[in-house]
């Protein structure tokens, strides 16, 4: 069974009398392990699509079933449960706590999470090595560079070890050269068997996945092999 | 439960993050705290110091001076209380284990070789230590032959004693009361201020026949009688009793007032709750209005503050915290400012507490309650002021929350 499938997945937003429906019923499947890259123009719905990947928001119509479990009509405790147990988001501005140092950025899923880690603190470190910033551990993240700090948004991301790893544009405020280093490491996940997803709008970033997903104004476009 | 206990260490690692905050946030509880310190330390100060009083002043003991309220409180001393008065009351009252009358002088110069003082003579009947609860130091109380044979003999005090005689040994001394010389027989241990404020330690006591012979040249007034009960358990009744007794004696008739006036251990305690009540209500109006303003300005710059970290919110939502979680965190932080305003307003209130009891004489004591109420206080303040602002920091969407 794929790890996502969403059928028929409508989101409209409500401002006053203005109804705006970003997302006309979209059907998506994606396999455990893959690599998908999701592409469109600003103002396609992407973004929305990734939100409602990400169980940070719900649809107004359709079904989601993400790893066997229908989230479409959770509930927001629930599904904080959910992103906790089962997704790791990496934002492209990063989105770290300013006050805390790179270790307790990491350590920060594991907070909220039931089940309880045995040595959360050993998992992070070993995350923070994977990534090549055990020597960063104590700074904060004024002190990283673009670069530093996406790779702390990705162990931090990878914490409580979720089936899906969501990317926002995760280069879209890095140069080329530590873009390529922070793709890299996201196909290394892939490689090892951690389902991928990322919203883009840069064919070079697209072009590291395994398949890629065109959404323009709201619906996917017929699938086409780069 | 670890994970509120960990919730907490990341609302102290905010707290201490957002500098500017906790400082103006505590520091307005600070002062707030440090007012209601005040109030307790006083409150129980106020208490303490009757307790010890009346310890002195003897808890199955009256006090009857002679002339009404009205007169004494403009300073007129009238004399309506005589030796006769003390015997009839003896004889009335099988209750009581001791009836003494006794005369006080003001400002008297008394002398040992240069040394020069004024002081304040007391005319005692023997037992004067008993009367008093006060223990004679050195040397013997005064006896009863002394009294019979009006001899010029004397109790010091523990600061007529150092003024006058250094360190010399001041038992079998002379000294000059005006122009009589006095032997000193005892030297009173050490008492203190009265509540009054004036130290009971710079005092003479001589027998009370020497003293209205030879310095007062009268033969019936005394200034007071002191009477000791054997029970404490209805002393109100008996001080009414004995009110009833000294009218009919005096011949009062019925709509015009004492021509004397009776001190309990009640009255003692009644002076003190009043004495320190005024201050005490003026800090507390002081101190619940910091409080209030206090929780303004916190429920204020918390507001400002959830503002402000909205992203981070939307962080902690993205990583699968609870609206419970966000509520609790921010709630955390709210009240541990508030603690360390506590903290700080009852380190402030002993500072100033103290500054008070030395300069106003202002009764001033510490316990746990002081500390208990402060913290509660704070708490409190914390709870009701973080809670709006906690609130809205919960209810923020996701998806709101990390785009901003």
């Amino acid at each position: 069974m794929p790890l996502c499938i969403m059928r028929e997945i409508r989101k409209t937003y409500v401002a006053g009398t203005l109804q705006v429906e970003v997302l006309k019923g979209i059907d998506l499947d994606v396999e455990r392990g893959e690599f998908v890259a999701i592409m469109g123009a600003s103002g396609s719905g992407k973004s929305t699509l990734m939100n409602l990947l990400g169980c940070l928001d719900v649809p107004t119509s359709g079904t989601y079933v993400l790893n066997g479990q229908e989230v479409s009509s959770l509930t927001d405790d629930e599904l904080s449960v959910v992103r906790n147990e089962h997704v790791g988001f990496v934002f492209q501005s990063f989105h770290l706590i300013s006050y805390a140092t790179v270790l307790e950025n990491v350590l920060l899923p594991s907070l909220y999470s039931r089940k309880r880690l045995r040595q959360p603190r050993e998992r992070a470190m070993e995350l923070l090595r994977m990534v090549g910033l055990e020597h960063r551990v104590r700074f904060t993240p004024a002190q990283l560079s673009g670069g530093e700090q996406q790779r702390t948004a990705t162990a931090r991301a990878l914490m409580n070890d979720p089936d899906l790893l969501l990317a926002d544009e995760p280069t879209g405020q890095l140069d080329s050269k530590t873009s390529a280093e922070i793709m890299a490491l996201l196909e290394h996940l892939s490689q090892r068997g951690k389902t991928v997803l990322v919203v883009t709008h840069d064919p070079n970033v697209a072009a590291y996945a395994s398949r890629v997903i065109r959404i323009e104004d709201g619906i996917i476009q017929p699938v086409q092999r780069l | 439960m670890t994970r509120y206990l960990l919730l907490l260490s990341q609302a102290m690692k905010a707290m201490t993050a957002f500098k500017l905050r906790l400082v103006f946030c505590s520091l307005s509880v600070a002062l707030g705290i440090a007012a209601v310190t005040i109030i307790v330390a006083a409150t129980e100060g106020a208490h303490h110091r009757a307790i010890t009083m009346v310890e002195r002043f003897g808890p199955d003991s009256v006090l009857i001076l002679g002339g009404s309220e009205e007169s004494r409180a403009v300073g007129r001393r009238e004399h309506t209380l005589t030796l006769g008065d003390a015997e009839v009351i003896r004889e009335a009252f099988p209750t009581a284990y001791l009836v003494v009358a006794m005369s006080s002088v003001g400002d008297t110069p008394v002398s040992y070789r240069a040394q020069k003082h004024r002081t304040r003579i007391i005319g005692s009947t023997h037992d004067y230590s008993r009367a008093w609860s006060w223990p004679v130091e050195q040397g013997s109380d005064i006896s009863q032959a002394d009294v019979q044979g009006s001899r010029n003999v004397a109790l010091v005090g523990q600061q007529l004693r150092n003024t006058l005689f250094k360190d010399e040994e001041p038992i079998g001394k002379y000294l000059l009361v005006g122009r009589i010389p006095v032997q000193v027989v005892g030297v009173l241990s050490e008492r203190g201020a009265s509540g009054g404020g004036h130290n009971l330690d710079d005092r003479l006591i001589m027998p009370l026949s020497t003293v209205m012979k030879k310095l007062l040249n009268e033969r019936t007034y005394v200034s007071a009688i002191r009477v000791r009960f054997f029970h404490t358990r209805h002393l109100d009744r008996q001080v009414e009793e004995l009110r009833n007794f000294l009218r009919l004696r005096h011949n009062l008739p019925e709509g015009l007032p004492d021509d004397f006036r009776i001190i309990s251990p009640g009255e003692i305690i009644r002076f003190l709750v009043a004495f320190t009540g005024s201050l005490v209500v003026f800090i507390g109006v002081a101190g619940i209005t910091c409080l209030v303003v206090a929780g303004f300005v916190l429920a204020n710059l918390f507001l400002l503050s959830v503002k402000e970290r909205v992203g981070e919110i939307g962080i902690r939502r993205s990583v699968g915290a609870r609206r419970l979680d966000i509520r609790f965190q921010f709630l955390g932080e709210a009240v541990f400012i508030t603690s360390a305003g506590g903290v700080l307003g009852l380190g402030l209130g002993v500072l100033l507490s103290y500054v008070l009891s030395h300069w106003m004489d202002f009764p001033v004591h510490f316990s746990w309650k002081a500390f208990v109420v402060g913290m509660i206080l704070s708490w409190i303040v914390g709870v009701l002021s973080g809670l709006q602002p906690a609130n809205r920091a919960a209810v923020l969407a996701p998806v709101e929350a990390i785009r901003s």
